[in-house]
């Protein structure tokens, strides 16, 4: 037998009906009746997890990334056993704890602190470990003065905590998490990323579902990318996030109406010497701007990692006359660590702030260098990646051989 | 990572299925007994904490029927209850009817639109099991009432009535295997829901809740017992508790085995059905 914490999913299909509209009697009489005739309409069901195998070790953490409806919370489910798959096994050891929909468990009639013991009981606890977790669980959720109150007098904000906390304190040898990191304030958020890295230091193998890609870059190993209902790309998390993020701008770019009342066209990028460009050097890109009337615009380039929030965007306001203008922007130092970046660039009217070019990607930007960005525990999610030039003065007081360290 | 060309539906030799082992089903069960009392706390919990009357609901059901029954109908329809006062007789039946039909209703929709349909990972029979569990305190409550009535009557409950653990397991059985299968029904369909108080309240007047078993032509009255065990059980509690008789051995092995097969029928749908639950509901 696997040790404990082991995830084993092997060729795993599932489908769901494409209608899954009314379930009356009568439809299920004409469906068993019209068998012989159904096969000849057309197929009624739609797959939507095909061949998915992988194996996970216990202690590692996982993440899981895709598109919405790529089959993500499907996968979780069948994994956790409440959903059976259609073809192929899954086989894990060890108690499983779940943080899927974790408001759904929780009672609006019944008190917090009825809530803390039935549903944690329900989720495979002992009365008696829940008792000694209670204390621990009221603390983490921050409602020790709403305790005895029923719940549906709870603000939206408490629920969720006290639903995570319960699901948090479980102990499990597997922790499944899906999306539940945008539960609560950006404090309560530093809580539970602080609380799995806690989780995942005990051993515990954890399965991880966000789409809040730094989050999931901080926490997890690897990654598994799902789309189209099968596994794209598999493997160390950094890879499979730079194809997923790839895979995002590929489709911004092919979705992108570039149809706007200007165009961006001639995007030139290049390094001190030649078209390469590097982190904390000089770096300068031009592009041409074509209209057909005269606008006063204000014009925004900047650098994302594929998704369309920019790691920096700069604007300049600029008289647009009918015609080709042409831009340069010059970066004296140019921020970015070693990877690959896209160019992103919108213009908008000045007065009426109007549309002239939706924010688009226009080129992609390689960056080359040595400098990589110092890794960071868990609990340290970097929202993006930006090089920053520093010097650390480090000073013993006191001590016989007060040393003096200095880096770049 | 290039993903090679699959194959438009997964190969048939791996299609997933799960040995239906009545022995494993079991013991998967018996692992996961204490969701059951969970969830049936849980449930007994939300629905007596905001009821002002708390426990009293649950013996005002059995305890109005009975009074209306006792007024309006026991004089009209000139029921022989062969020297016992109508109340105890039809408190008596109404109790066990009330405990199968509340048990069945409300299994009827547990499956359906439940949130910790997806969140308690044991096998689905808990949910049937620990409402059937919640209506079994409901009836233990009621049938304080049967006490009272014993003592404002003086009618006591004889020796024979050491055979009621035998009837109210068979009410059980049945119990349990009518739940089970229209739980996994209503979630495929749904309409099912609406056809079960109908149902349940024709089989009110259809049991002997308020008049006795004999007005059952003797000819059709196996293949009525056979049908509706719990009419057996009404009869049997009577004939033990309050006549002193025996039960009639030969309709007690029909309910009996009509119970067996409802159970045996209610649970090998329930498991078979259960794989689709979460899916559709």
């Amino acid at each position: 037998m696997s040790p404990e914490g082991t995830v084993e999913v092997s060729h795993i299909w599932k489908r769901f009906r494409a209608d899954r509209g009314r379930r009356l009697l009568r439809d299920q009489i004409t469906r068993a009746t019209h068998l012989g005739r159904a096969t000849k309409g057309p197929d009624p069901w739609r797959w939507v997890l095909r061949d998915i195998d992988f194996k996970v070790e216990p202690g590692e953490s996982i993440a899981i990334v895709g598109a919405n409806g790529s089959g993500k919370s499907t996968l979780l489910k069948i994994i956790s056993g409440v959903m059976f798959p259609h073809t192929g096994s899954v086989a894990t050891q060890g108690r499983i704890g779940a943080l899927i929909e974790v408001m759904s468990g929780i009672h609006p009639d019944l008190t917090g602190r009825e809530n803390v013991f039935v549903y944690a009981t329900l989720l495979g606890l002992s009365r008696k470990q829940v008792a000694e977790r209670f204390d621990q669980i009221v603390d983490f959720a921050e409602v020790e003065d709403a305790i005895d109150r029923q719940v549906k007098f709870y603000s939206s904000g408490m629920k969720m905590r006290i639903g995570f906390a319960i699901a948090a304190f479980l102990s499990p040898s597997i922790l499944i998490v899906d999306e539940v990191l945008a539960v609560g304030d950006a404090s309560f958020q530093q809580k539970c990323l602080n609380q799995m890295r806690e989780v995942l230091t005990s051993g515990t193998t954890l399965l991880l579902v966000s789409h809040d890609l730094a989050a999931v870059a901080a926490t997890a190993q690897r990654g598994i990318w799902l789309a189209d209902s099968r596994v794209r790309a598999a493997g160390a998390i950094d890879e499979v996030l730079g194809q997923y993020r790839t895979a995002i701008e590929q489709q911004a770019e092919a979705e992108a109406t570039v149809d706007g009342l200007i165009q961006v066209s001639n995007v030139r990028v290049s390094g001190p010497t030649n078209s390469l460009v590097s982190t904390n050097e000089p770096c300068r890109i031009s592009l041409d701007v074509h209209t057909d009337t005269a606008y006063n615009a204000n014009l925004y380039v900047g650098a994302t990692e594929g998704a369309p929030t920019p790691i920096f965007a700069i604007r300049r306001e600029v008289k647009l006359e009918p015609g080709v203008t042409t831009l340069t922007l010059d970066i004296p130092r140019l921020p970015l660590p070693a990877g690959k970046y896209y160019l992103w660039c919108g213009a908008y009217k000045v007065m009426t702030r109007a549309e002239l070019t939706p924010w688009h990607p226009i080129a992609t930007l390689p960056v080359i260098g040595i400098h990589k960005l110092d890794p960071t525990p868990g609990s340290i999610v970097r929202l993006s990646p930006v090089f920053v030039e520093s010097r650390w003065t480090v000073e013993r007081r006191g001590g016989i051989d007060a040393a003096t360290q200095t880096a770049g | 990572m290039v993903t090679a060309p699959l194959p438009e539906a997964p190969p048939p030799e791996l299609r997933f299925r799960r040995g239906l082992n009545f022995g494993s089903s079991l013991r998967n069960l018996w692992e996961h007994r204490h969701v059951v009392t969970n969830l049936g706390i849980r449930e007994i919990r939300v629905k007596y904490n905001q009821a002002v009357l708390g426990f009293a609901w649950a013996i005002l059901t059995p305890f109005v029927l009975m009074v209306v029954f006792s007024v309006f109908l026991s004089g009209r329809l000139k029921i022989g209850t062969h020297g016992l006062p109508y109340p105890v007789f039809a408190y008596t039946g109404l109790l066990a009817w009330t405990f199968f039909s509340s048990a069945l209703s409300s299994a009827g929709n547990i499956l359906v639109s439940n949130p910790l349909l997806n969140k308690v990972y044991a096998p689905r029979e808990v949910f049937p099991l620990a409402t059937i569990g919640t209506s079994a305190v409901d009836a233990f409550a009621a049938s304080i009432v049967l006490v009272g009535l014993f003592a404002i009557y003086d009618v006591w409950p004889k020796a024979t009535a050491v055979w009621v653990p035998v009837l109210l397991l068979v009410l059980a059985a049945f119990t349990v295997g009518a739940s089970l299968l229209f739980s996994a029904l209503t979630v495929y369909a749904r309409d099912l829901r609406h056809a079960l108080p109908l149902l349940l309240q024709v089989g009110l007047f259809a049991s002997p809740t308020f008049w006795g078993l004999e007005k059952i032509p003797s000819q059709w009255r196996s293949l009525y017992i056979f049908v509706n065990p719990v009419a057996m059980v009404i009869d049997g509690l009577r004939q033990t508790v309050l006549y002193g008789h025996s039960p009639n051995f030969k309709y007690l092995g029909l309910a009996a085995t009509s119970a067996m097969l409802m159970l045996i029928v209610g649970y090998g749908v329930f498991k078979r059905l259960e794989t689709g639950f979460a899916d559709v509901s």
